[in-house]
Order: structure tokens, then C-alpha cells, then sequence
């Protein structure tokens, strides 16, 4: 139990510097503040929105923002407030758990690629190369063409257009650290292959993968946000952001607000984690050697 | 470069928008089944519009904004846009106007048999096609005769009922038919029967064979796919003072929003592809003149009877129980266009139309107890496919939150058109959501998507009773009859029907003030601009 508790203190304490950390500068504690905002949106979004998401309120339909209506109603009577609340947990679980699985799946394949090299490595560079010669969203929607719109390819297309950049990251700070003095140590006490990986180099590449991981995120937020507008993503009546932008902008002059509110929260979540995004890399000082070629 | 700066936003909203564009460009109209058109006396012979000589005077060209056309081939045409050009360029023997009343095109007059089987009609004289080459009686024979015989046209079945089309002098050609059909006029106007000419598809398939080469109003000068089809006055054309225009321009946009900014902004003259929300704002801008006229082109939401749930008849009388017609109306189409009885015969149908048999009122309740004594007590989980534009997304959208009220919920799954109608979905899917386009006579819907069996059955409901109504009212030369064959269909069909039709659609159009003599059409790609002019 004591051992427990230590470990969640020692989180608790972790966190808290990395907040005060962040809260140093004007920018990034801007930044924090509307990130955190749009989390707790996404936490308690049932218990904030007056209405539920899909609530169609025929005699309210296409109304403008009022204390009934803070953002108006959509041209099916839908209260834009609630929709934006309720879709910040959509956007930002769908952008965060794709942001994690894709971190994941490139560490462990630029880890093993830029330390074991030779034609392993040229085999996977030059796949990811060829994956990155497309525009991400290009790339994403070819994929969503083939598995369909859902959830859950969203989560995949996120996946597979992100991995390959994070593993490319990766790749490079091992490339600059396998043959430090460190490593070479170890794999002289004839230390396991994994145990070199995950335990003396991994380590060095957290800081470089902590901002990556952040401008990734941000860029799910906008590949998801994207993916709804085109109507290929998550599927209608979600209040998936980029979604409600897609009807908005069809109803844009009878319902402006519906497309200015769901606009404005993406726009706003994006500065959010860029800001964050930026102080971490001078707070981390991640070396220039990270630079990309 | 650093990594942290390497992609700035703005560079990606560049390429975001760039690809937005991409994927608008590939975009397609729905599509709208080819239409045909309501009955008036068979026979009756209408003289020639006289029209005021201006054919030195031609002046103006016309630009309207249409989707990208496909097909060029009159047999091959669908959407409104490629009839639209078709329709300028061809001539129909017959044709049909705002009212729906037959009218002569390239047949001056025409007299049937007492017994209703032959027709003969006689060819005005001097057409020229736009290859010098004069019109004859064996192009009107070679055109139908190749509308019927092509396998895969649409018009193989909607002919089937002819026997022979002969050439009965220079300028005459004479139908015979197997059995009476009171529509056969407006079978003989069908989207696809515009006459080329003789041995134009020769080698049978090229569907690009008829090349342009018609009779009609205007003469294509260049074609550039994707982008445009520029046309000049047919100075021959066969109808004095005829057309009124110098040219026309048929200018393709990827969608419809695009095609209104262009109106405003003064690069277009004629839009007819608009949303309910878009015509609405269109009303209001100085200098353009507006027209919605109703229409028979519905959005029909069916249910497969061949397989679970929709083979318990019970299901299908909880979805219209628990549907709210006139809350859809109100939302989706804002009052324009018609409230839907969950048939195919609209108001616009006019005596054969009816709303003498109720549609049960709204109850939620006792959609849940039907649906309990179906055996799912615990509700009901089911994908509702559809076409994911116009403004089937928000019925659906609609109908998901009505239809939850009473324990029926259903996952939306919008396609695009290349799978939902290209690739047959909108006919195998278990619910869904269909559009039909309009037809000027409500027999075509009976023919292909009521009677058992029939080609665009997609719920395989299958009732005696109706398919003798329907048989009925496509044979029958007594109006009264047929009259009530209608009225007996439009009981059964909400009765035991398997579909729901919330709505029927309105057309929209808005052209600049500096033209006149504009009248839409219900199916926007018959909409003639042979009479439309320079304003004075």
C-alpha cells in the first residue's frame, strides 16, 4: 500500500512541476489553460451540456445564440453549445488514443530500425519514405476509402499516417546515441538486445518523443477535425467538430453560429497543444541534432 | 530546418483546402433515375407554337452551371445535367411541358388506331442535323429501335411492349403495340429518345457515337470535359425564330455551393442545381429571379420484407408509427416541396393522387408494443444506409433521434454514390434510404419498385392485390378506371406498404434578371431553352 501511495505521490509531484513548468512563460501557460479547459469539457461534458447532443428541438430550429441557446441552434433544431461540449471528448479521445497508438508503434519500430540497421533498416526507411511522399491526409483518405468511415479506421488511419514520422524521429536520436560510449558498454557485458533498446537508449529519445508526441496530437486533432468535414470520418449525428463545420458550412448563412463555434473549438484546441508543444521542446531542450534531413 | 517548425499550419491549411477541392471535383449529382412523363387524350394533336421571327436577331449566351456530365450518347444519359445538354443538342419526337401535357418536338401531329395499338406520326419537314444531312423517317426508327434492342439501356423494358416501328414514307413513322398503354406518349418522350441519326452507333456499342450530331436547338462547337460545352444557335434549326439565344455555355462545378457563389458573382446566369438553404439565401440577392415549383422526386426510407426484422409486417408499421412526417418536413425541407403519404404518388399527380385513406397518427407507444409482439421488446439495432448528399444526412439524422423515442436505434452509414448506386448497395442493403427522381406519370414507380419481382424492387415486398391495381392502371384506357386503380394502390401501400416517404423534394432555380421566358421543369435537365431570351 505505502509503496502505492509513494508512486502515486511521486506522479502527483511529477505532474506538478511539469504544470509549474509550463505555467513559466505567458505562451505556454495559455496554452495549458485551454488545453485543460477543453479536458475537462471532455470529462464532464454530459454533466456541463444542457442538451443532449442529438436533441432536435423542432420550434428552436435555426435560432441564434441566446441565454437559452448560448451558441444557437443548427438547422435541426440541435443546441450548438451542447454539441461542441459533448464532442470535445470525441475529438480528443479519437486524437489522443491515435496519437498514443501511433507514438507506440513508431518508437518501437525506429528503435529497432536505426540501432539494428543495415538492410532492416533500409527496407523500413524506405517504406516510410514512400508512405510520407503523400500528404497526410491524402494518404488518409485513400485508407478510408478502402476500411470505410468509423471510428475506429479514423483510429487506424491516425495510426498509420503518424507512425512513420515518430519512427523516423526516433530513428535519428538512436542513430546520434548507439554509437555513444554507453551503449557500446553495455553491449560489451553482453546485455540483451532489449534490454540496450529499452533501457539505455530509449531514455534518450524521451525528450525528442514527448514534443513529437504533442505536435502529433495536435495534428490528429486536425486530421480528425478534417476527416469529419469531408464527411468520410466519424459518421453524422456525432458531434464530431469537423462534422458540425461540414453542416454548418452547407447552412452557413442561415446558421452562421453553427459553423463559428465548432470552427473556433478546433482552432482553439490546436493553438492549445501547439503552445504546449513549443514550451516543452524549450523545456526539455531537445538538442538541434534532432534536425531532419 | 528544425523539426518543431517543419510543417507550419498554414502550409497545411493550403494543401487541406487543395485536397477539399480534389475530392470536390470528383464529386458526382445523385443520381436520378430516368424520368418519364401524366397523361393527357392520346392523339390529341396540338398545332406549332407560333413564334416571333428573330432569327437574324439572335443575341446573348446563356451560362448555366450543371455537374460533369459522363455520357454524351442520348441512350446512355441519366443525370440532369447530361439530359440538360442532350435536350439542346437532340430533338424528342414528342415532348412534354411544365404542365406535364404532351407537346410536339419533331412529330408535328400524330393519330392512333381505335383500338389504341397504332400510332402514326408525321415528321415536321426540313430538319437538317448539324451535319447538313436531312432528317427521315428511318432516323426515328433507327433511334428506337436501337432503344429497345441495346442490351443494358434502360429503355429495353420500357419499350418491350412494342412490336414493330416502321418507316411509312419519307416523313411517317407508324408503332405497333402488343397491348394498350395510356402512357405511351410519354414513353415516346422518355429521357434517352432523342432521335439521332440512322446508323449513328453502327458498330452497336461506342456510346460516344451519336457525337453530337442532332437536330436540335444548338450546335456543340467544343467540348472540354470536366470543364465546360460551349454551344452556338443551330441557325437551321427547324422551328422558326428558334432559339432566341446566340449560344449557350453548360459550365460543370463539383457542387452546388460553388454554383451559387458563381451566379452571384456574375459567372453564371442560371444555377438549377440548389439546396433548400442555398435557394433560400438566393431569394434575397438584387438582380436575380428565383422559381421552386413541386416536384414527384421523394426520399423513400424502406426496409427489406425478404429477411429479418422487415419480414414481420409488424416492424415496418412500428418505423411509420414512430416516424414524425410533418417535424421532417418542417426541418429537412422548410416547408418547400410536399408532406410524404409513404407512396409514390404525389401531389403533383393531381386527380390520381390522393388523401382520402389516413396515415396512422404518430404513437410511440404503440410502435414499442409492435415491436414487442415481433419479439424484440429490448428495441431494435440496425444500420440505416444512404447517399451522403443533398440533404439525406439530415433525414437521417432525423429519423435516428425519432425512431430512438420508440426503442429503434440505428447507426447512420452515409456512401458515396459510386458505391451506393454504383455498386448496387441502395438495392441489397437492409434499410435505407433511396431517392427517386421524378417521372411525369406515377406508373413508372409502380413498374420497377412495387410489382413483385420487378428490377428496382429493393424491399422484394411482393402483394397480390397491388400488383393487380398496378397492372390496372398501366393498361387501362379509361381515366376513371385508372383513376381508381391509383386511389386503391395509395390504400394498400399505407396499409401494409413497406416504405415511408416523409417528403417530396422541390426544384429550385434562380437566373439573372437580364434573361426572360425561363420556365423550369420538374426534372431540371428538361428544362428548354428554345423560347428563353434577352430580356427587352
Amino acid at each position: 500500500m505505502d509503496k502505492a501511495r509513494d508512486t502515486l505521490l511521486e506522479w502527483g509531484d511529477w505532474i506538478w512541476s511539469g504544470l509549474r513548468q509550463l505555467y513559466a512563460c505567458p505562451a505556454s501557460a495559455l496554452g495549458t489553460t485551454i488545453f485543460l479547459l477543453f479536458l475537462l469539457l471532455a470529462l464532464f461534458g454530459p454533466l456541463i451540456a444542457p442538451y443532449e447532443a442529438n436533441q432536435q428541438i423542432v420550434e428552436d430550429a435555426r435560432q441564434p445564440p441566446s441565454p437559452k441557446h448560448w451558441f444557437g441552434t443548427d438547422h435541426l433544431g440541435r443546441d450548438v453549445f451542447s454539441r461542441v461540449v459533448l464532442g470535445a471528448r470525441d475529438v480528443l479521445s479519437l486524437a489522443g488514443l491515435g496519437t498514443l497508438a501511433a507514438v507506440a508503434a513508431g518508437t518501437i519500430i525506429g528503435l529497432i530500425s536505426g540501432y539494428q540497421g543495415g538492410w532492416l533498416d533500409e527496407v523500413i526507411m524506405r517504406f516510410f519514405d514512400s508512405l510520407l511522399a503523400l500528404p497526410a491526409l491524402l494518404l488518409a483518405l485513400l485508407l478510408l476509402g478502402s476500411l470505410g468511415g468509423s471510428r475506429n479506421s479514423v483510429l487506424a488511419v491516425i495510426v498509420i499516417v503518424y507512425a512513420p514520422i515518430v519512427a523516423r524521429v526516433v530513428r535519428s536520436v538512436v542513430l546520434s546515441v548507439k554509437t555513444k560510449s554507453f551503449v557500446e558498454a553495455a553491449r560489451v557485458q553482453g546485455e540483451a538486445f532489449w534490454y540496450i533498446l529499452l533501457r539505455e537508449i530509449f531514455p534518450s529519445t524521451l525528450p525528442a518523443l514527448a514534443v513529437e508526441a504533442s505536435l502529433r496530437f495536435s495534428y490528429a486533432i486536425f486530421l480528425v477535425a478534417s476527416l469529419g468535414f469531408l464527411g468520410i470520418g466519424v459518421q453524422p449525428p456525432s458531434p464530431d467538430w469537423g462534422l458540425m463545420v461540414k453542416e454548418g458550412r452547407a447552412n452557413v448563412t442561415q446558421t452562421p453560429w453553427a459553423l463559428y463555434f465548432p470552427a473556433g473549438a478546433i482552432a482553439l484546441v490546436v493553438i492549445g497543444v501547439n503552445l504546449i508543444s513549443d514550451s516543452l521542446k524549450q523545456i526539455l531542450q531537445v538538442p538541434s541534432q534532432l534536425e531532419r534531413r | 530546418m528544425n523539426l518543431i517548425h517543419r510543417k507550419q499550419p498554414a502550409v497545411w491549411l493550403k494543401g487541406l483546402i487543395l485536397t477539399v477541392l480534389l475530392i470536390l471535383a470528383g464529386c458526382q449529382p445523385a443520381a436520378t433515375p430516368e424520368p418519364t412523363p401524366m397523361p393527357t387524350p392520346v392523339g390529341e394533336e396540338t398545332p406549332m407554337a407560333e413564334e416571333t421571327p428573330m432569327a437574324a436577331e439572335r443575341q446573348g449566351v446563356l451560362r448555366v452551371s450543371a455537374f460533369a456530365i459522363s455520357q454524351t450518347d442520348p441512350a446512355y444519359i441519366s443525370s440532369d445535367s447530361e439530359v440538360l445538354i442532350a435536350n439542346h443538342v437532340y430533338d424528342y419526337l414528342v415532348d412534354v411541358d411544365a404542365n406535364n401535357d404532351i407537346q410536339p418536338r419533331l412529330a408535328t401531329e400524330w393519330t392512333h388506331s381505335d383500338d389504341g395499338l397504332t400510332y402514326t406520326f408525321t415528321l415536321a419537314e426540313g430538319v437538317t442535323f448539324h451535319d447538313g444531312s436531312a432528317l427521315t423517317a428511318q432516323d426515328v426508327v433507327y433511334t428506337f429501335e436501337r432503344l429497345r434492342d441495346t442490351e443494358g439501356l434502360p429503355t429495353v423494358d420500357l419499350y418491350a411492349n412494342i412490336t414493330t416501328i416502321e418507316a411509312t414514307g419519307d416523313l411517317e413513322v407508324t408503332f405497333t403495340l402488343s397491348q394498350t398503354n395510356p402512357f405511351f406518349l410519354y414513353d415516346l418522350s422518355d429521357n434517352h429518345a432523342l432521335i439521332v441519326k440512322d446508323g449513328a452507333a453502327a458498330d452497336g456499342g461506342d456510346a460516344d457515337a451519336a457525337g453530337f450530331n442532332g437536330t436540335g436547338p444548338f450546335v456543340v462547337t467544343d467540348y472540354q470535359p470536366e470543364n465546360r460545352i460551349v454551344m452556338e444557335a443551330n441557325t437551321d434549326y427547324f422551328v422558326e425564330g428558334q432559339p432566341h439565344l446566340a449560344g449557350l455555355e453548360i459550365i460543370f462545378f463539383a457542387d452546388q455551393a460553388a454554383s451559387a457563389d458563381a451566379l452571384q458573382g456574375g459567372q453564371i446566369d442560371l444555377t438549377m442545381d440548389l439546396s433548400t438553404v442555398l435557394y433560400e439565401n438566393l431569394r434575397e440577392v438584387d438582380g436575380l429571379t428565383t422559381y421552386d415549383i413541386a416536384t414527384n422526386q421523394f426520399a423513400a426510407v424502406r426496409l427489406r420484407t425478404d429477411q429479418a426484422p422487415g419480414n414481420d409486417p409488424r416492424v415496418i408499421q412500428a418505423l411509420k408509427l414512430a416516424t414524425d412526417r410533418q417535424a421532417i418536413f418542417d426541418l429537412v425541407q422548410q416547408g418547400y416541396g410536399a408532406v410524404g403519404r409513404d407512396t409514390p404518388v404525389g401531389p403533383i399527380f393531381d386527380t390520381y393522387y390522393t388523401e382520402d385513406y389516413a396515415l396512422p397518427e404518430r404513437d410511440v407507444q404503440a410502435a414499442r408494443n409492435l415491436l414487442a409482439e415481433a419479439g424484440y421488446a429490448n428495441g431494435l439495432n440496425m444500420e440505416l444506409n444512404l447517399l451522403d448528399t443533398l440533404n439525406f444526412p439530415d433525414l437521417a439524422v432525423v429519423l435516428k433521434e425519432q425512431w430512438s423515442e420508440a426503442g429503434i436505434e440505428v447507426e447512420v452509414v452515409t456512401l458515396p454514390e459510386s458505391v451506393f448506386y454504383g455498386e448496387g448497395q441502395w438495392l441489397e442493403v437492409n434499410l435505407g434510404i433511396v431517392g427517386w427522381g421524378h417521372r411525369a406519370y406515377p406508373q413508372f414507380y409502380m413498374d420497377v419498385m412495387l410489382t413483385c419481382g420487378a428490377k428496382w424492387n429493393a424491399t422484394r415486398f411482393c402483394d397480390e392485390e397491388l400488383d393487380r391495381q398496378i397492372a390496372i392502371a398501366g393498361s387501362s384506357l379509361d381515366e376513371q378506371e385508372r383513376v381508381n386503380a391509383y386511389h386503391e394502390i395509395q390504400r394498400i401501400l399505407i396499409e401494409r406498404g413497406p416504405l415511408i416517404v416523409p417528403y417530396f423534394f422541390a426544384e429550385y432555380a434562380a437566373i439573372s434578371d437580364q434573361f426572360e421566358g425561363f420556365e423550369l421543369k420538374a426534372f431540371s435537365g428538361r428544362t428548354d431553352f428554345r423560347t428563353l431570351g434577352l430580356a427587352e
